[in-house]
């Protein structure tokens, strides 16, 4: 710790740190523009100049770090003065006209920090120098004319998602915001995470769909979580008279600290589905509107008359509470012959039964990938899937992380590999044995376990690949402090587990849908061969459904689903419930790391429109059942293959 | 003591900030208590007078040479200049055109636009004020007093003309410091 005196307030802080994060523990105001919490400091703005005792020179206090007994002052006149010559710049150069701006009247800093200097006026004009606006890409707007050149979307793109995309061409006056090498935004290696939109402090890059919708102030906001995959981001839902706006990351969300995908932030906002907003009921052969009381009265005798030869399927989109009802219901109640999700368990089926074979967790948190300096990923391709996942190795390969790719092919994420293993046969077993026997051969091993020399050639030969590969890879990760395997659960067996025992790496698996390993918990993970069951239940809330799936329930004589969406599926139902959408219900996820978080309502529904967990809490009483709503007990009771919050 | 004198005038603006003067309501009565309103717009008086007044405001910026000879005339018979709006501060909407050629802007306003026809064509006529850039109104003349805002709330616009008829300099800061 140092001390500094900062406005005549001595403070102890810790050594290294800026004067601006300094000045901000003790509450201490300053003005900054290209300062942000989660970027590295750039000072390229200068509106958080600082006089310092012994200085020559006004010093950007985000740049500056603290000395012991420094003395600063952040509010003399020659600092306020700086501070509005600064502003004055900034205005001069390019458009920053407020009134046809999408970011004026209270969500750009620009502006905000020209009132808080009390600017009437630009003491210099403009010079009408028009820049170029780029409107290529499907959500972001680039608009040139608004930029300030902080930087923090390039900052943003490098660092919080190691895309690289954006950067600045020209110098100076100039420069100008490109992608890539100057191609157009909509064609370039952008993958659409919106990181950039959400950093800007002026309506430099806006989005499409919330421009010109209103003030951030005036919107209702809901701080909640993600639940297009199993990583569990935080995010922050903006509506407007319940329509939905905007979803940003939330920064104080640990899991992925603001950063989102595609999927997540955008995804929702132009996903256009036939909505479906009654129950309805088959009668003569066609599908016709219905109470909710004649539905359910409908689904109850037919799934009475049909036990217990039931197939129920629910979608592992669906919080915690559902599925726990759903398997009561189903299982214990109606003892159901099969009840499972639509993932059938193919994303966790074996890492659950390697738990309950070593009675322990063995799997690591997601959280290990930001500090890891090598990453093994295999048969996951991280760039199109779980792509936040990807985000924290890519991040890290310009300081240094190793990446090593085991896929049947070269896949995105496997382009910026520094090791790529692509075997043409054999199985990802004979892979990790051929690592194994590497390691072993490297002298690497953490272990003088018996390993034999032959299995690497072996392994060669199985797989196609050269023994030079499997010991480049080898070296690769078991010379690293912090080795980290990413697996798509199929390429998982006790080989792989064995392999990172050996090299003292972390295994994490990103399993599939947002509560997969909640599902998994619940024994919710036989396949789906529903061979002679007479009716069938579908809790597919917001979720699809695959082709080869609904063939096979086409087959069943009595279907009731429950859809947010119309589908082929619904239409061809017997009973059919109308569902809430992940926005507008409420429940708690697992996510594939086992954080338990709770989601939470952003958006009311439609009156007609139930939530599973609500339907399946009717259902049981029209079928004369009690359940238990408390779902913690039972996912905790079996052991998981990563250790579940509690 | 005599009632301190306004004079308001507008010039490249689209006449928003004399209605969000107007929309003070019945604190117009107390403005014109505490002074004495000039040549206006919407008064008959066009001119300020040449003895002088205390307070000259004005709306709009200044984009022809029209509009020049406006702003020197209530300079010159002005104590206190008030810009008043974005347009006088800035250059606001009109200075958009900025961004363009003289040349061009006047071919899309005469001849281009879809509701012209063949017959369009730039207006030459000597008698005519020759257009130019737009310019904020300190551009051309000195400006005591800056009012932002597109337009300048009424409460705003009160509070100035408030503290200028009874010989303070408003400072604006907070709630009334807002440029939209």
């Amino acid at each position: 710790m140092v001390t500094v005196t900062i406005d005549g307030k001595a403070l102890e802080v810790p050594e290294g740190i800026t004067v601006l994060r300094a000045a901000q523990s003790a509450g201490i105001e300053i003005p900054t523009l290209c300062d942000h919490p989660h970027l590295t400091p750039y000072g390229g703005c200068r509106l958080c100049l600082v006089e310092v005792e012994g200085y020559r020179t006004l010093q950007p206090s985000c740049t500056l770090p603290v000395n012991n007994n420094m003395v600063i002052k952040t509010n003399t006149k020659k600092v306020l003065d700086a501070r509005k010559f600064v502003l004055t710049l900034i205005f001069s150069e390019r458009n920053h006209f407020c009134p046809y701006c999408q970011v004026s009247g209270g969500d750009c800093e620009l502006q905000n920090a020209a009132y808080h200097e009390g600017m009437t006026h630009w003491p210099l004009q403009p010079n009408w120098q028009p820049y170029p606006v780029d409107s290529s890409h499907p959500y972001i707007i680039i608009d040139n004319n608004r930029c300030i050149l902080c930087r923090r979307c390039v900052r943003a793109c490098d660092e919080l998602i190691g895309n690289f995309t954006l950067g600045f061409e020209e110098r100076g006056a100039r420069s100008i915001l490109v992608a890539d090498t100057g191609v157009p935004f909509g064609e370039s290696t952008c993958v659409s995470c919106g990181s950039c939109i959400q950093v800007c402090p002026t309506g430099a890059m806006i989005d499409r769909w919330s421009s010109y919708l209103g003030h951030e102030v005036k919107f209702d906001s809901t701080k909640t979580i993600c639940v297009a995959c199993s990583i569990g981001c935080g995010i922050e839902v903006f509506s407007r008279d319940n329509n939905l706006v905007r979803i940003d990351g939330d920064w104080d969300k640990p899991i992925s600290s603001g950063v989102l995908c595609d999927l997540g932030r955008f995804k929702p906002m132009v996903e256009k589905c036939d909505r479906i907003f009654t129950p309805m009921v088959r009668k003569n052969g066609t599908l016709k509107a219905a109470t909710w009381e004649d539905a359910l009265s409908a689904a109850a005798s037919g799934l009475k008359s049909a036990k217990p030869k039931i197939a129920a399927l629910i979608s592992t989109r669906q919080p915690v509470e559902s599925l726990h009802l759903f398997k009561q219901l189903f299982a214990d109640k109606l003892s159901a012959e099969l009840v499972t999700t639509l993932e059938e368990g193919a994303k966790t089926a074996l890492l659950a039964s390697s738990a309950d074979e070593l009675g322990k967790p063995f799997e690591s948190k997601l959280e290990e990938l930001k500090s890891s300096d090598a990453v093994l990923v295999v048969a996951d391709d991280l760039v199109l899937e779980h792509q936040v996942a990807g985000f924290f190795i890519k991040r890290n390969l310009p300081k240094g992380t190793s990446l090593v790719v085991v896929d049947a092919v070269t896949n995105k994420l496997g382009k910026l590999a520094n090791k790529n293993l692509n075997p043409s046969s054999g199985s990802f077993e004979d892979v990790f044995v051929g690592l194994s026997s590497a390691v072993a051969k490297l002298g690497l091993a953490n272990s003088k376990k018996n390993i034999s020399a032959e299995a690497l050639a072996k392994a060669a030969a199985a797989t196609g690949l050269a023994t030079e590969d499997f010991l480049d890879a080898a070296f690769l990760l078991a010379s690293a402090t912090n080795p980290v395997i990413v697996y798509a659960s199929k390429a998982f067996s006790s080989a792989l587990r064995d392999f990172a025992s050996l090299i003292n790496a972390k295994l994490v698996s990103l399993k599939g849908e947002a509560n997969s390993l909640a599902a998994s918990q619940l024994h919710l993970d036989k396949p789906f061969r529903p061979a002679g069951v007479n009716a069938v239940y579908v809790a597919l809330g917001d979720d699809e459904i695959t082709q080869k799936m609904a063939k096979e329930i086409e087959k069943i004589p009595f279907k009731v689903v429950q859809a947010t969406y119309a589908s082929a599926l619904t239409a061809g139902a017997d009973v059919l419930f109308p569902s809430t959408n992940w926005l507008e219900q409420t429940g708690h996820y697992i996510s594939a790391d086992g954080h338990v978080q709770e989601a939470l309502q952003s958006l009311k529904p439609a009156e007609d429109v139930l939530s599973v967990r609500e339907t399946l809490i009717k259902l049981a009483e029209r079928l004369g059942f009690s359940l238990d709503e408390n779902w913690s007990k039972d996912v905790h009771s079996r052991v998981a293959p990563v250790l579940i919050e509690k | 003591m005599t009632k301190p004198k306004i004079s308001s005038d507008w010039m490249a603006g689209c006449a928003g900030c004399h209605m969000s003067l107007l929309d003070m309501d019945e604190r117009i009565a107390l403005v014109a208590e505490l002074a004495e309103l000039r040549s206006t717009p919407i008064t008959d008086l066009k001119h300020p007078d040449e003895s002088g007044v205390d307070v000259g405001i004005l709306e709009g910026g200044i984009n022809n040479t029209s509009n020049e000879e406006v702003a020197r005339q209530m300079r010159s018979r002005c104590k206190i200049l008030v810009a008043l709006g974005d347009c006088a501060v800035f250059g606001g909407v009109p200075a958009m055109r900025n961004f363009f050629t003289l040349e061009e802007t006047l071919r899309r306003a005469y001849v281009e636009t879809e509701s012209t026809d063949e017959s369009g064509k730039i207006p030459n006529d000597p008698e005519l004020a020759v257009p130019t850039k737009v310019r904020a109104v300190s551009e051309v003349v000195p400006v005591d007093v800056f009012v932002p805002g597109c337009p300048p709330d009424a409460d705003t616009i009160f509070y100035v003309l408030s503290e200028l008829a009874q010989g303070r300099t408003p400072d604006l800061k907070g709630d009334k410091l807002s440029w939209y």
